[in-house]
Order: structure tokens, then sequence, then C-alpha cells
């Protein structure tokens, strides 16, 4: 119950400390730039989508087709930036909690130390995945109403980033235990991010860099043990219009895959489990 | 079990329960690259607090008071040797369910206004907030920053958010409070309040475990003072003890006393020293300074002035630590 309120709190002061306002001004804006722009066109008897007037439906795709396309290219461009995003409005929560003065009130109250940590990153995850789940609701009307076009697979790529960003957040989680510090905690996320990127596409990218076998292994075991983000977004992206993708053989028309997510749920609980451990026996 | 609770009440001797009891606590701080720097901010700490007083730990800045409440709370681990508090072992929620904390520099969230932090770590203590409202309310009158209650905290004087501090500390009426340096950085008046303010909850039944630096915060409240320097208890005893040395007077005298007088003076009281016109001069009790100004009247002596040596407890404090400070 006292975890329970700390996350509330938690995401309360996330709220007051403005950073989430700013993430949900920055959502409002982009939904208002599509109420605005998007629009519907039959010219030459097909079906398109356009912004501004201009058509944005590619040759060959059209209607509900164009629609399914379209989020599709909405979806793995954009939840990039939007963890990324989410990342700078959060990463402050831990170590704000650790600063000099404050920790030792949090640590003088009845909560184990554990419960202070989860709760905190829950809070921080919470205010998050409410503005992401906002935002793609938003859409997902937004796309329906004006295009006729209800894709309900863009919802569930959307909530198959409630557990992404709590997997990525034990990165941060890790990194603000270690530094107590917020410039750190983000800048190391940074770093991992699109390290992370790189391990996902290592046999391209990294092997190259040393063609021994050993460092090519050590690079498949990073890649095992820490959050596979890209694999994931790109996973969840296949639940956007899956049948549609498949019948017109387009590439990297897999479907969704489980497996980066189960990966990713194991390395990351490895990561928590490390940050409570680590979090029980500091001294402040 | 019929045998044990059926012992007459004259046969179960129970001495005072000892709220807070240290065996050789020690803590011994491992920082820099590779944990190769060690300080030992405690060693070999052995004291215990009876419930309903007022302990106040004494010892300059870096003793290790801070650190005492620390690992009594849970903050920091002992590197070594035992302790309790109302019982239970270090570390343990049931401690943290039961006691008042206002740490040393203590940063509230400044985007809060006072009332809403009263809330913030009332919730966070458990208390429901059917409860909280008033008892937070309360505390802001006691605490006198009821015109403040809903102002932004970052606004406030650092008397101001010790005064928040203590009322936070006080938020789940624990019986036991530790509080570190409570009127650091508080005027003179605001010290005087907050001296009442404990006073009056030591009177309510609390235990105060309170740290200072500063002698004089802590002297007039104590039931008892343990003295910390560099991480080793130099003296543990009650206030009366201490003060005893208060009886110590300065005696400034028209001339220089003959040896005869001084002989005289010797076999009153103990402890005499002379600097030309100036008697430094030891008491037990007040009858014996009426005897001592009787004889310096009736051998014809005048006095120019008669007053006590001011904080001689000071002067303790620094005896006290010197010899620690030179080896
Ligand atoms: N977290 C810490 N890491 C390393 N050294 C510390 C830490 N906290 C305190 N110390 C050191 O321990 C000693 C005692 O500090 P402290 O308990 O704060 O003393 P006091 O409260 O009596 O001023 C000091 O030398 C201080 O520098
Ligand atoms: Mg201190």
């Amino acid at each position: 119950m006292k975890a329970l309120w700390l996350s509330v709190l938690t995401l309360r002061e996330s709220v007051l400390k403005g950073t989430l306002l700013f993430f949900f001004i920055v959502s409002n804006l982009i939904l208002l730039f599509f109420v605005i722009a998007l629009g519907v066109t039959e010219e030459g008897g097909t079906t398109s989508l356009t912004l501004f007037g201009s058509i944005i439906s590619p040759r060959g795709i059209e209607g509900f087709n164009a629609v399914q396309f379209i989020l599709r290219q909405l979806f793995a461009g954009s939840t990039f930036w939007v963890l990324l995003f989410g990342l700078f409005a959060t990463a402050g929560l831990i170590p704000s909690m650790l600063e000099k003065g404050t920790v030792e009130l949090y640590l003088s109250k009845p909560l184990s130390r554990t419960s202070l940590l989860f709760s905190r990153a829950a809070g921080a995850c919470a205010g998050i995945i409410f503005n992401l789940l906002y935002f793609a609701i938003a859409i997902w009307l937004i796309f329906g109403i004006k295009a006729g076009a209800w894709e309900g697979g863009f919802l569930l790529a959307a909530i198959s980033t409630v557990p992404m960003f709590f997997f990525y957040y034990s990165v941060v989680a890790v990194t603000a235990l270690m530094t107590n510090s917020t410039g750190f905690s983000i800048m190391f996320a940074l770093i991992y991010y699109f390290f992370s990127g790189a391990l996902a596409a290592r046999e391209q990218v990294l092997y190259i860099w040393w063609d021994n076998p050993v460092f090519h292994r050590l690079l498949d075991v990073l890649y095992y043990a820490t959050p596979q983000i890209s694999p994931m977004i790109e996973s969840a992206t296949e639940l956007i219009g899956p049948d549609f993708m498949r019948s017109r053989g387009m590439e990297s028309a897999g479907g969704f895959d489980p497996l980066p997510f189960v990966w990713s749920l194991l390395s990351s609980s490895l990561l928590y489990a490390f940050a409570a451990w680590y979090f029980s026996r500091k001294d402040y | 079990m019929i045998l044990l609770t059926s012992i007459p009440d004259f046969l179960n001797f129970s001495p005072p329960m000892a709220i807070v009891s240290t065996t050789n606590l020690s803590k011994t701080y491992e920082t820099g690259i590779f944990r190769k720097t060690q300080i030992a901010a405690l060693s070999g700490v052995s004291l215990s607090v009876e419930d309903g007083q007022i302990f106040g730990l004494l010892g300059p800045n870096g003793a290790g008071k801070t650190t005492l409440i620390k690992l009594l709370l849970g903050i920091a681990h002992p590197t070594s040797g035992e302790a309790a508090v109302l019982g239970h072992p270090l570390g343990s929620v049931a401690i943290r369910q039961n006691i008042g904390y206002l740490p040393e520099n203590h940063r509230y969230p400044p985007f809060l206004s006072a009332l809403q932090t009263l809330m913030y770590f009332g919730r966070l203590h458990g208390i429901p907030r059917s409860h909280l409202v008033g008892r937070a309310r309360s505390l802001l009158a006691l605490t006198g920053l009821s015109d403040w209650a809903t102002m932004k905290i970052k606004k406030f004087s650092k008397g101001m958010l010790q005064r928040l501090g203590l009322a936070q500390a006080l938020l789940a009426d624990p019986p036991v409070l530790f509080l570190d340096e409570p009127t650091d950085g508080v005027d003179p008046i605001g010290r005087k309040e907050i001296r009442d303010i404990l006073t009056t909850l030591r009177r309510g039944g609390k235990t105060i475990f309170l740290n200072s630096h500063m002698l004089s915060e802590v002297e007039e409240i104590s039931d008892r003072v343990a003295i910390l320097n560099k991480g080793r208890l130099v003296h543990v005893g009650s206030v009366k003890d201490i003060t005893a040395h208060r009886l110590e007077y300065e005696i400034q005298l028209t001339a220089p006393p003959s040896p005869e007088v001084l002989s005289g003076l010797r076999a009153l009281c103990k402890h005499v020293e002379v600097s030309g016109n100036r008697l430094t001069v030891h008491f037990f009790d007040q009858t014996q300074t009426q005897a001592v100004l009787d004889h310096l009247r009736t051998s014809g002596l005048a006095l120019e002035s008669f007053s006590p040596k001011k904080s001689k407890l000071e002067d303790y404090f620094i005896q006290l630590l010197k010899p620690r400070e030179e080896a």
C-alpha cells in the first residue's frame, strides 16, 4: 500500500516538475497536426490519404491498406524517439530520491529498499506509459474517424511499448543507483540505446571491428544479457496490418516475434535484481 | 509457561527498557576508486538510551554523530558490533515504523508546499489520509508554520525548514525521535522555541536522541549526554555530572592574596588557582561559596568582581577532546 503510494507520488512529482507536462504538450501538438493535416481524397477512382492536401499513400496501396502502411511507418519511426523522450522525462526520478538530505528521509520510512526502488521505477514508467497510450489511442481515433480505417493492431503495438519502456528503464535504474546522477543516467542510457541498436545488428556492424570469435561471442552474450530495444520495436511493428503485409510479400514481414520481449524480460529482471541488491547494500 | 506468568510482581524485576542500545558499534567507510581510502567514522561505541530521556550526543564536526544515527536507522550499515532500537535488530522495518527522524541538512522536494510535504511523507509512513490532514495542520501550528502552510518550500528560510523537518519527524507520533542538529541555522529565538518543543515532547513521554556540535544546545534540555570524538565515546553521563563543574567562579581582588589567606582558602575548598589578583575557585555547593566570601572579607580583601566562570562545560568539553587530538 505504501509502495503503491510512492508510485503515485512519484508520478505526481514528475507532473509537478513539468517534465511530463512538456511531454504531454508535445504529444498534443503532434496530434493536432494530424487532426488538421490528415485527409482523404478520391482521385482517379482510388482512395488515398493526404497530408495538407498532398497524397501520402504509396503508389498502389489504397484505402485501409494505406492506413496500415502509414501506421507501421509511424510506429517503427517514432517509437524509438518516444522512448528516448520518455527517458529524458524520467531519468531524474531515481537520482532525485537519492540526493543527499532527501535519501535519508526516504530510507527512514517503513518501506524496504526494494519497494522504494520499484515503486519509484513504476511511478516513473507510469507517467510515460499514460502519455504513450493516450497518444496511441488518439492517433488510432484520428485515423479511424478521418480515413474510416480502424487498425486494432496499432493499439496492440502501442500497448507493447509499456513493457518495452519498463525493460529499458532497468538500465536507467542501475546507472542511477551507481552514479547518483541524472546527467550520467541520461548519458549512459543514451549510449546504451545506440549501442543496443548496434548489438542487434552486430553481425553487420560490430563483428567487422575485430574478426575474433571470442569477441563475437562476447557481443552475443551482451546482446542477450541486456534489453533488446530495436528488435522489440521491429517485432511489435509486425502487429500492425500483419496479413496485409504478408500478402504483399513485403520484406521483414516475419510476423510478431515474442522472443525479443522474452529475452528483454529476463535481462531486465536481472538488471533490476542487481539494482535492488546494490541498493540494499549501499550506505547513504 | 504457567510458571513464568505466575511469578509474583515483586520478583519481576524489570530494569528501565533501553530504547537504543549499542555494543562495540563500528563503522568504517571505504571511499575513493577501488574503495581504498578508509575512514573510521565510529569505533567501538557502546551506549544505551533509556525510555523517556532526552539523550544528547555531542561532538565536533566529523566526530561520527550523524553516522551513529544512520546506523541505528539502517541508512548505513555497521562494519562490526551490534545494536538494537526498541528491541529490534538494525535494519528492521519495525524500527522505522516507530521513529521520527530529522536528518541533518535535509532537503524536501522544493516544488511542494509545507502542507504537501507533510502529506507526502505521512503517506509514505503509511498514515491514512483521513488522519493525516488534521495531524499535519496541528503540527504546522505547533512549529509555528501555519501561515506558510501552502507556500512552496523553496522559499523557506533555513529556520523554517528545520521546523518543517521537526513537524515531519513528529507526523506518525512516534515514541522515539532522532534529531540531527535540529537547531542548525536557526536564529536564537527559533532555537529557544525548538528547545521548548522538545521539552514538551519529553514531558509527553517521548524519547529523544539529539545530535549537536553545540554544547549550549544540549546541556539545558538533556537528561544524559555522551561526547563523541573521532568516532570514539569519550564521556557518557548525566548532565548533572558535568554541570557540577559549573560551580567554578572567578574572583577578582583589588590586591593579590597573601599566602596565609590562600592556605585558609585551600582549607575551605579543594581547588584554588591564583594568577595575580585573580582567583579561580571550585565549589562543591552554595554554602561553600558563602564561607569563601566571608573568609576573604574577614582577611580584609576587597572584591572587585565575582562571577561564575562562563561555559565551564564548554571548557570541559574541549578538555575532553584535547588529548585525543594531540595523539
Ligand atoms: N557516506 C560517507 N562516505 C565516506 N565518509 C563518510 C560518509 N559519511 C560520513 N563520512 C565521514 O565519517 C566521519 C564522520 O562523519 P559524520 O558522522 O557526518 O560526523 P558528524 O555528524 O559528527 O559531523 C567524517 O570524517 C566524514 O567525513
Ligand atoms: Mg553530523
